[in-house]
């Protein structure tokens, strides 16, 4: 018996200084590409952001989404858009608002311009909030929209949200878009 | 000759600082951003505040009153005829709408996408009014983008982005505005 019973090696510490190294790398690198945007995209398949060269840094401002399906101000949703074929490209889908939505018309959609109007009497409280508290600098009305617009929205959409914007007293658009490398 | 042992340095434990370091991947990782943002900025023509030159600043020139019409079928370029087709007869507005496109689609019909657009062509034709009008005395940085109904966004954000700056890097026309249109 004796003779079978073999010494176990002692087990030696594990060298994790190469694996330190490795971390240090990825870890510099990690740091390097960190983001503090304060502009969130929720990706989805109804909203896809065109590409563009510009280069200015969003900053934070008013949401408003026209994805495919729906659009979203500050997001509460509030209304569906209705796809249809396009006539000129067969096969392809075109987006609208749905004829329903605009009982005048005209460019004016209603539920657009009440939503507009509520961010803007928000905007106006904490403003009026603020002043009292003997603080100026904080909650003013700056007219300001960040437009996270799918590519493959047509104009009269784009149109209609930035006219409704618009009468609201919205008068700075900002287009979100996707930073091409060049 | 007596000579005092040193005591074998330890090995330097790293496990404290390994814990740190895979905490900290995890929270970089999750704040990464695979694709970066920027952003375009316009304004309304009819909302953008308008200046009042005093009287004794007004040029003797009027400046640039460029337009782009985006249409399926390319792209016109208004209000600078002069400087894109020297010599030749200036064609009234009633004719531009009818006519053709300056800078029609590569398929020579309706263009079929993005990539249809002949960007390289409205980019030099661009280039070349900029040019002609700082040589004039009637620079200007701004444009008016009208847009057919249909048009894809996607779209005006390349018209956007070709009248922002030529390939080459140089500023052309970089205050862009947004025109109504009709209602259909």
């Amino acid at each position: 018996m004796g003779k079978k019973e073999r010494r176990v090696p002692e087990a030696e510490e594990l060298n994790i200084t190469s694996m330190m190294d490795m971390m240090t790398i990825i870890l510099v690198f990690l740091l390097k590409s960190f983001s503090a945007t304060e502009v969130t995209v929720t990706p989805s398949s109804n909203l896809k952001l065109p590409m563009s060269v510009a280069d200015k840094q969003p900053s934070v401002a008013l949401n408003v989404v026209v994805a495919k399906d729906a659009i979203i101000v500050d997001n509460k949703r509030i209304l569906n858009l209705e796809a249809y074929d396009d006539p000129s490209y067969p096969g392809q889908k075109m987006y609208r608002i749905p004829q329903a939505e605009r009982p005048g018309g005209g460019f004016d959609v209603p539920s657009l311009g009440v939503a507009f109007q509520d961010v803007v009497s928000q905007f106006d409280k904490i403003g009026a909030l603020a002043k009292k508290a003997g603080r100026d600098d904080i909650g003013g009305f700056d007219g300001k929209i960040l437009f996270q617009i799918d590519k493959d929205i047509p104009f009269t959409v784009v149109r209609d949200v930035m006219y409704n914007a618009g009468q609201a007293k919205f008068s700075n658009f900002e287009f979100v878009v996707i930073k091409t490398g060049e | 000759m007596s000579k005092r042992e040193m005591p074998e340095p330890e090995p330097l434990n790293l496990v404290p600082i390994m814990n740190l370091v895979t905490i900290l991947i995890p929270v970089l990782l999750m704040a990464i951003k695979s694709l970066e943002l920027a952003v375009i900025d316009t304004s309304l023509p009819a909302i953008s505040p308008s200046v009042a030159a005093p009287p004794d600043n007004i040029p003797d020139k009027p400046p640039l009153q460029l337009k782009m019409a985006v249409t399926n079928q390319g792209i016109r370029i208004l209000g600078a005829n002069e400087y894109l087709y020297p010599g030749q007869a200036k064609t009234d507005d009633a004719d531009e709408e009818k006519g053709k496109p300056d800078v029609p689609c590569k398929s020579n019909a309706r263009c079929k996408g993005v990539d249809d657009y002949n960007w390289s062509d409205l980019s030099q034709k661009l280039g070349q009014i900029k040019k002609a009008a700082q040589d004039d005395d009637r620079d200007s940085d701004s444009v008016v983008l009208i847009s057919d109904n249909n048009i894809k966004y996607e779209i005006l954000v390349k018209v956007m982005d070709t009248s922002r700056r030529s390939d080459d890097g140089t500023k052309l026309f970089p205050s862009v505005s947004i025109a109504g249109g009709t209602n259909q």
